[in-house]
């Protein structure tokens, strides 16, 4: 579970670990509208199951980026299905930029530092 | 309502979760839910085979609600620093709440036509019966500032989701501050700072105040939850 993972890191490292779950929440949402199934499905699946929300914990995680304006909401019925559809806003699109700035530069950095070891 | 989902809103509430915050984890839940039900039934399963494994998915409902407590807490600054907010904070709040009030009543003064004028104001501490109405509506100045700032860590608390300890706590610190905090306006002079010798009219009931406001915050979280419960029994 993320969350659980995340919790346990922020005790080392918090700068950039702390922000993977809203990273790939962003990214996934700055493709398309999702909701939370959709969104923890997608996680799981495109990590190859190394990362996965808990199902259901998503959903204070999506009301916490919407309290922030980073995503919006808005209840829509597809195939007789209701859902709450999440959608990044202009907010959460400047952020997914810092964000995945933030990532490239510290995974560079440890890549660097890995090869380095190897050699 | 499956049983599942009922367990789930049973313990968020009990847990002091905002009743609106409820409603919606419920539905998003429940949607959830459904999902993992049609996932299941695409594999082939069916029946109760079906809800055992959208049930075993989201795991116990009383360990998600925990969960979800946990991570909404989380997600407000209030809530991740929970001593900062509810020890350290309500004993600058309590001063600066009160020096706001304070201004207020200066700003009272003025719009009753004393101006800004130090002199006109010097009039007024002089006529006594002046001065004893300028006292009383101090005295309710500081009492409103004590509830306040009560009701704001009440409000704080139930917003960042924290135990009901923290907000117990905040009250009882500003408890502590409203006795021992004095401030005090006498003709021509004005004395405010944290004393435990505080020289004040009745230190107990200022006391009070803070628990009483908590007393009643509480009442009436009781009251809404059990609406709710009510509500969603009918």
């Amino acid at each position: 579970m993320v969350i659980g993972i995340i919790t346990a890191m922020k005790k080392t490292n918090p700068s950039f670990l702390n922000g993977v779950p809203e990273l790939l929440v962003l990214r996934l949402l700055a493709r398309q509208e999702m909701y939370g199934y959709q969104i923890v499905e997608e996680i799981r699946t495109r990590t190859g199951e190394a990362l996965a929300f808990g199902e259901g914990c998503i959903y204070p995680y999506l009301h916490y980026l919407e309290a922030e304006k980073q995503v919006s909401s808005r209840r829509q019925e597809v195939e007789g299905r209701n859902r709450n559809y999440y959608k990044l806003t202009p907010r959460g699109r400047k952020r997914l930029e810092a964000l995945t700035t933030e990532w490239n530069r510290v995974t560079t950095g440890v890549s660097r530092l890995m090869e380095g070891q190897h050699a | 309502m499956p049983d599942f989902i009922e367990a789930l809103r049973r313990r968020l509430v009990e847990l002091g979760c905002p009743l609106k915050q409820v409603r919606r984890l419920i539905r998003e839940v429940g949607d959830h839910r459904e999902d993992l039900k049609q996932a299941a039934v695409a594999e082939g399963l069916s029946g109760a085979d079906v809800e055992a494994r959208a049930n075993a998915s989201l795991g116990d409902p009383l360990l998600l609600a925990e969960e979800l407590m946990t991570a909404l807490r989380r997600s407000s600054w209030w809530g991740r620093h929970s001593v900062v907010t509810f020890c350290l904070l309500p004993l600058l709040v309590y001063p600066i709440l009160w020096a706001l009030l304070l201004l207020l009543q200066l700003a009272l003064g003025f719009a009753l036509g004393y101006g800004w004028n130090w002199k006109k104001l010097l009039v007024v501490v002089d006529n006594p019966v002046a001065f004893s109405h300028l006292t009383t509506v101090y005295q309710f100045m500081d009492y409103a500032a004590i509830a306040l700032v009560t009701l704001l860590f009440c409000w704080l608390a139930r917003r960042a989701m924290v135990k009901l300890t923290w907000m117990v706590v905040s009250c009882a610190i500003c408890s502590v501050c409203a006795m021992i905090w004095w401030g005090r306006i006498e003709p021509h002079s004005f004395f405010m700072g944290f004393s435990l010798n505080s020289h004040l009219h009745m230190p107990w009931f200022r006391g009070v105040i803070p628990l009483l406001v908590a007393g009643a915050v509480y009442v009436c979280q009781r009251r809404s939850s059990q609406r709710f419960r009510e509500k969603v029994a009918d």
